[in-house]
């Protein structure tokens, strides 16, 4: 934080109170409450927040929980009914037949089913919802009935007797409150509100099997799996929900790990303090924790560092909010019976959140580093190799791994007393796990210049490849290598080895000129800016090592100031003996792209079809900024690229510039195919749970307007794709009688997709370890009529298509261009690549 | 108080008397002051509401044993259930003594045999609402069956009540209020009957000009006169050190008390219990000592190679000076005699790439020691959670000299 920043915090810092100086108002209610007497909202908040009586189309209870609610949302889009080529089927025919387990569980209820929804009202009035529990609940027509109550609406399995109950009861002062229930609707098993009821008993269920609930997934902390050497500790557990599948109510359950650290502020200050000198550490320490999220030990609340107080000891006094002054020392010691060992710590500065949106001053919370865990895991320690490569080895299942944590969750469920309980009163069975039929659609052939190759495997073609030449590249004659002294001798070596790979693959690497500089990031972007004129077609730096300085300031020159396509290569990579070779084709095949070069093709059945990525990623350094990225094909064959990419200040993930970027692709289509394309077919990745209707009200009448605009007569037809690589559903195949990842090419269209939308799974990645994850397709917009069939290959092809990976990837290539490129803007450049620059794959 | 959603309605709202903080803090602040100076292990509140005396008592290392019993449980609870069970934050810094919290649906003026041989039993605002049949049966069931160390009963003092400007009870469900003559009256009654000692306090100091009415609402302390011999009364009061179980495991039982355990009865129901990781279960025991011998390990060998560095650009120092410094940092709190120690103990040392740091000089480590008494006991711990890390002797504790020499790939 800068030190405008913490002034301002300080400014606010009125009356400091440690973290959780009780207040008598705030009745917290934790959002992981779930039981039969229902995870609902506070009374008073229903009535705020919807001031709608109960029977209103959308159930107002579980408001609370954020990620919950939002998914839901999604679930009310129903986009498939608009598309007329699909409502009756939207499956697929091509592939042969594969029978897949999944990681659902069939949920079976009695047919006549029904959910009662009651309004219940008190006279005289309660404000207290554990009153109004409590008193409904002690009535004898109730007690032994399945029930959820959150103060105001009341769900029932069984109907009562009379549409309007009127019931009495005395309070413990003497006085009677009456009380009336009132019918409102009666709702079917397949209606929304039913399937967040069935999500609320399961929650209460998973509770009852002794799991802890971290947002919306449950762990098991009897079992933790402990890597001390990082300070973590992994609690296993499932990310669970229960939603309506294509015809059927299923549970879904996915393996999950909550990765939790062992580490206080305090230890990480202290370790920040060995490893830097005395003048920088509070500058150091403020770069690295600022804007963390530390969870308190003593109260299990979360908090986030706004700022480090650092004239604050834990020996001063601070205000209690009843006016008493004590210190922090003392505090914890009276309230948590916590002794304090480091009495020089500083206190870390949360500005509180406030319910309420008036003009109050933010409170400001203070807390003490040693009592502070630091969450989640910070982009260093992501970058760190070995901690991600000891968390993975823990967390990586296999298929049969997987299967086995399953079966023990769906055994306890059936078994443990309680939570057969639960369901029966409700009258939920819980069924048999899951399996359907998906199909393998067939291999893909790769044009190369005057090769079709049929890979041997799909998931890494390199070898098939060999000798190959590419599609086409423009020949490298003016061209800087900019390498450190040291490195001299391994850069002549690997330049060689570049420009043998280079003429085998047809593409001429002629000798550079190559510039030395000292080993220190002013000295290589003092070199490069005296050595870059516009002329130059391709700057190489050999980086002396992996600090971010380096390539930041080259990249951010390069790609915007002086716009000139860099390849950055470090000096431990070409010191690899034996591995030379690999290492320099994949560079020189990188170099091509990035000089406008095509590497390889797939056959394209649609003639004049334009594919486009879109993917949002969020800035790095300037919070608050989105970067959107846009990548078209401006050929048939779909091998050549336009890619755009903006900084767009927006909390949402929605992207506000497609029009402009449309309009430019399609400007560039017309330029090299002198017409428009037929077909626009666009892959929107990076959509957060909640956000399909904006995409649908907001990102698609953009690009269609742009259509529309583009030619007077016929305009291109567009279809619109949303594509998630995170989905909770896993596929397996049985083989051998074990089971194992489903061959690449596979497609689930049925069973596993929902009813609402035209969607489908396909597993295009290969997972050599672990479970392979599918990515999952939905069909928003489709003008363009594809049969499914169609679409499906259509999309396994483009797959096909990620010029810097010689094999198939998770997602199509257009998708992966953008996600490339607005993670080199967010992480690098944080400013919009040059124009000039559009035209090739710059960011490879 | 059995609902305690009033609990604060007995400061009324418009009225020149208002308590900083509120009356009910005080009183919860009040047994807390009375646990932090007793150390009492087994404590139970018997009218305990929504449970939130328990929440903050459950803080309070001494205690092992907390027990909730109120008459309308099941309902009130779901709401604090969560603040009674072990957190995250519980899991990754276990207590040094186990604790376990149980909460009973039932009466106070129930016997029931699982409230036997408590440390303190608690009553807070509870007697006023009994009817004058519970009242009777009251003293029989807490101080003559249950019988702990201690008891202390809060009561309004309706002395103090002409100081509100309504002049009715202070909640609706109150059967009485009692003055000081009254309440002193019927306590020490109960004293004497069943051996105890009672001394009077209260909360809620009256304004200067009404000193006479005394505190608003009034407390009396029960002492056993005779306490069980070894029990926690007598007992010096522990230190924060892990202490052996065996310590505290032994309890006399009062021959009356067995003679009760005959009639073995549980009139109440169990609404919930929640048992929290310590260091007392083996497995957290060895998930901390780990972390703390790694992050030691960690933290020496980042000193010895910042001492390596500056050894080879400058003067080379005095063997003296490298091993002080490689003691000493920051964070680290020694007395001269612990360093002393660490100092007298085999050096770390690398081979290679690796970095050896032995486990007799761990074991001088204030955070490690606290945790296992003897080089013996830590070289069996560790075998068992992170045998990978031993040497091959098992005498020290090996890592890599230089953790992040690893490649990295070319973009």
């Amino acid at each position: 934080m800068s030190g405008r920043a913490r002034v301002r915090a300080r400014g606010r810092a009125r009356s400091p109170s440690p973290a959780d100086a009780p207040s008598p108002t705030s009745v917290d209610i934790s959002a992981s409450e779930a039981s039969s007497t229902g995870d609902f909202a506070g009374t008073s908040r229903i009535s705020q927040t919807h001031g709608v009586s109960p029977g209103d189309a959308r159930c107002p209870f579980i408001q609370r929980g954020g990620k919950g609610r939002r998914d839901f949302m999604d679930l009310d889009v129903c986009t498939r009914e608009k598309l007329a080529h699909v409502r009756d089927c939207k499956t697929g025919s091509s592939g042969v037949p594969v029978k897949l387990v999944t990681n659902l569980f069939n949920l079976d209820l009695p047919q006549d089913w029904q959910l009662y929804q009651y309004h219940v009202t008190y006279v005289p009035d309660l404000e207290s919802r554990r009153l109004r529990i409590a008193l409904l609940y002690s009535h004898r027509e109730l007690s032994n009935k399945a029930k959820a109550f959150d103060g105001v609406i009341l769900f029932l399995t069984q109907k009562l007797e009379e549409k309007v109950t009127e019931l009495s009861s005395e309070t413990h002062r003497g006085g009677t409150v009456k009380m009336t229930i009132t019918l409102t609707r009666e709702l079917p098993a397949s209606s929304s509100v039913c399937i967040q009821v069935f999500n609320i008993i399961f929650r209460k269920i998973l509770k009852k099997l002794a799991m802890y609930q971290i947002g919306r997934n449950f762990y098991k902390p009897s079992e933790p799996v402990e890597i001390p050497q990082h300070k973590l500790s992994l609690w296993p557990g499932f990310a669970i929900s229960v939603s309506r599948f294509e015809s059927r109510l299923l549970f879904t359950a996915d393996v999950s790990y909550k990765i939790l650290r062992n580490e206080t502020v305090l230890e990480f200050m202290t370790d920040l303090r060995q490893e830097t000198t005395m003048s920088c550490f509070t500058q150091t320490c403020e770069k690295r924790l600022l804007g963390l999220i530390v969870l308190t030990r003593y109260n299990n609340k979360t908090y986030r560092i706004d700022d480090i107080d650092w004239s604050v000891k834990p020996t001063h006094t601070f205000q209690k909010q009843d006016g008493t002054e004590i210190t922090y020392v003392d505090y914890y010691k009276q309230q948590y019976d916590i002794t304090l060992s480091d009495l020089n710590q500083p206190v870390l500065v949360s500005l509180l959140k406030t319910k309420r949106n008036d003009n109050t001053e933010p409170r400001v919370a203070h807390l003490i580093p040693e009592l502070c865990f630091l969450t989640g895991l910070t982009c260093q320690a992501t970058s760190d190799f070995r901690l991600m490569k000891a968390v993975a080895e823990e967390t990586r299942l296999s298929p049969l791994g997987r299967q086995q944590r399953l079966a023990r969750l769906a055994d306890d469920i059936q078994r443990n007393k309680d939570a057969r309980f639960e369901l029966e009163t409700w009258g939920l069975h819980f069924g048999c796990q899951v399996s359907l039929t998906g199909r393998v659609l067939p291999s893909e052939k790769i044009l190369m210049q005057d090769h079709i190759c049929q890979p041997a495997s799909a998931a890494d073609w390199s070898k098939d490849m060999r000798n190959c030449k590419i599609l086409s590249a423009q020949s490298l004659n003016k061209w800087l290598i900019l390498c450190s002294n040291r490195a001299e001798y391994v850069t002549e070596n690997f330049l060689h080895c570049l420009r043998r790979v280079g003429s085998c693959m047809g593409f001429n690497v002629d000798y550079p000129k190559i510039i030395k500089a000292q080993e220190n990031p002013a000295a290589f972007f003092s070199a490069v800016q005296k050595h870059v004129d516009p002329d130059v077609q391709l700057v190489m730096c050999i980086l002396p090592s992996n600090q971010k300085n380096y390539y930041d300031t080259i990249k951010n020159y390069l790609n915007s100031f002086c716009p000139v396509p860099s390849q950055c290569v470090l000096t431990r990579t070409l010191n690899k003996q034996g591995m030379m070779m690999s290492v320099a084709t994949k560079i020189a095949m990188q170099m091509a792209c990035k000089l406008g070069g095509e590497l390889w093709a797939v056959e394209i059945p649609l003639k004049s079809l334009m594919v486009v990525g879109i993917d949002a990623y969020k800035d790095e350094v300037s919070k608050g900024m989105v970067v959107v990225g846009f990548v078209a094909s401006i050929n048939p064959g779909i091998t050549r690229w336009f890619s755009r990419c903006i900084l767009q200040r927006t909390a949402t993930d929605v992207a506000d510039c497609l029009k402009v970027f449309m309009t430019g692709a399609l400007n560039k289509w017309y330029k090299h195919n002198h017409g428009l394309p037929a077909r626009i077919i666009v892959y929107r990745n990076g959509v957060g749970d909640g956000q399909l209707k904006t995409l649908i009200e907001y990102e698609v009448p953009q690009l269609l307007s742009s259509v529309t605009e583009a030619s007077a007569n016929t305009s291109s037809k567009l279809s619109v794709i949303v594509v998630r690589k995170k989905c909770t559903l896993r596929f397996c195949m049985e083989m051998n009688r074990s089971l194992q990842n489903p061959p690449l090419g596979t497609v689930v269209d049925s069973e596993a997709t929902r009813p609402d939308w035209y969607d489908f799974y396909l597993i295009s990645q290969a997972a050599c370890r672990g479970t392979v994850n599918p990515t999952y397709y939905n069909v928003i917009y489709d003008d363009n009529g594809l049969k499914p069939d169609h679409m499906q290959r259509l999309t396994f092809k483009l797959c096909h298509l990620y010029y810097n990976w010689p094999g198939l990837i998770s997602i199509p290539a257009p998708c992966q261009y953008a996600h490339k490129l607005t993670f080199l803007v967010a992480q690098s450049i944080h400013k919009e690549p040059s124009l000039e620059l559009a035209n090739s794959l710059f960011y490879l | 108080r059995n609902l305690i959603l009033f609990q604060r309605s007995t400061v009324p709202r418009k009225n020149v008397i208002e308590f900083r903080p509120p009356l009910y803090k005080q009183r919860y602040f009040f047994v807390k002051d009375i646990v932090n100076q007793y150390k009492p292990k087994k404590v139970a509140d018997l009218g305990c509401g929504n449970a939130t005396l328990l929440c903050m008592l459950k803080f309070h290392s001494c205690v092992q044993e907390l027990v909730g019993v109120d008459l309308l449980m099941d309902r009130l609870l779901d709401w604090n259930s969560d603040k009674l069970s072990p957190s995250i934050g519980d899991h990754l810094g276990p207590r040094d003594l186990d604790l376990s919290i149980v909460l009973y649906r039932g009466s106070a003026v129930e016997k029931d045999s699982r409230l036997l041989g408590f440390d303190l039993i608690t009553c807070i605002e509870l007697i006023e609402h009994l009817d004058s049949e519970d009242l009777a049966k009251f003293p029989e069931v807490v101080f003559g069956y249950f019988s702990p160390g201690m008891v202390v009963i809060s009561t309004p003092n309706s002395d103090f009540n002409p100081l509100f400007p309504a002049s009715t009870f202070r909640n609706s469900d109150h059967k009485f209020e009692w003055n000081q003559t009254q309440f002193q009256h019927w306590a020490s009654n109960v004293a004497k009957l069943y051996s105890y000692t009672v001394e009077f306090t209260g909360v809620g100091v009256p304004p200067p000009w009404a000193k006479h009415v005394g505190y608003c609402t009034q407390i009396g302390i029960f002492k056993k006169k005779q306490p069980d011999p070894g029990s926690w009364i007598l007992a010096k009061p522990t230190g924060s050190r892990v202490s052996e179980p065996e310590e505290h495991a032994y309890q006399v039982i009062d021959p009356r008390k067995i003679l009760h355990a005959h009639k073995w009865c549980q009139s109440w129901s169990t609404v919930f219990t929640a048992s929290f990781p310590s260091l007392q279960q083996k497995h957290f025991l060895l998930f901390v000592l780990c972390t703390e011998v790694l992050k030691e390990v960690e933290a020496i060998r980042q000193k010895y190679v910042w001492i390596m560095k500056r050894k080879e650009s400058s003067e080379p120092e005095s063997e003296e000076d490298t091993d002080s410094g490689l003691v000493r940092r920051p964070g680290l709190f020694l007395t001269d005699a612990q360093v002393a120690q660490i100092e007298k103990s085999p050096k770390p040392y690398s081979v290679g790439k690796r970095f050896y740091v032995p486990l007799k000089r761990l074991i001088g480590y204030p955070k490690v020691n606290r945790l296992v008494a003897d080089v013996s006991t830590l070289r069996t711990l560790l075998a068992e959670g992170i045998p990978m890390r031993l040497n091959r002797a098992h005498t020290s504790v090996q890592i890599d000299l230089d953790p992040y020499d690893y490649p990295h790939d070319y973009r």
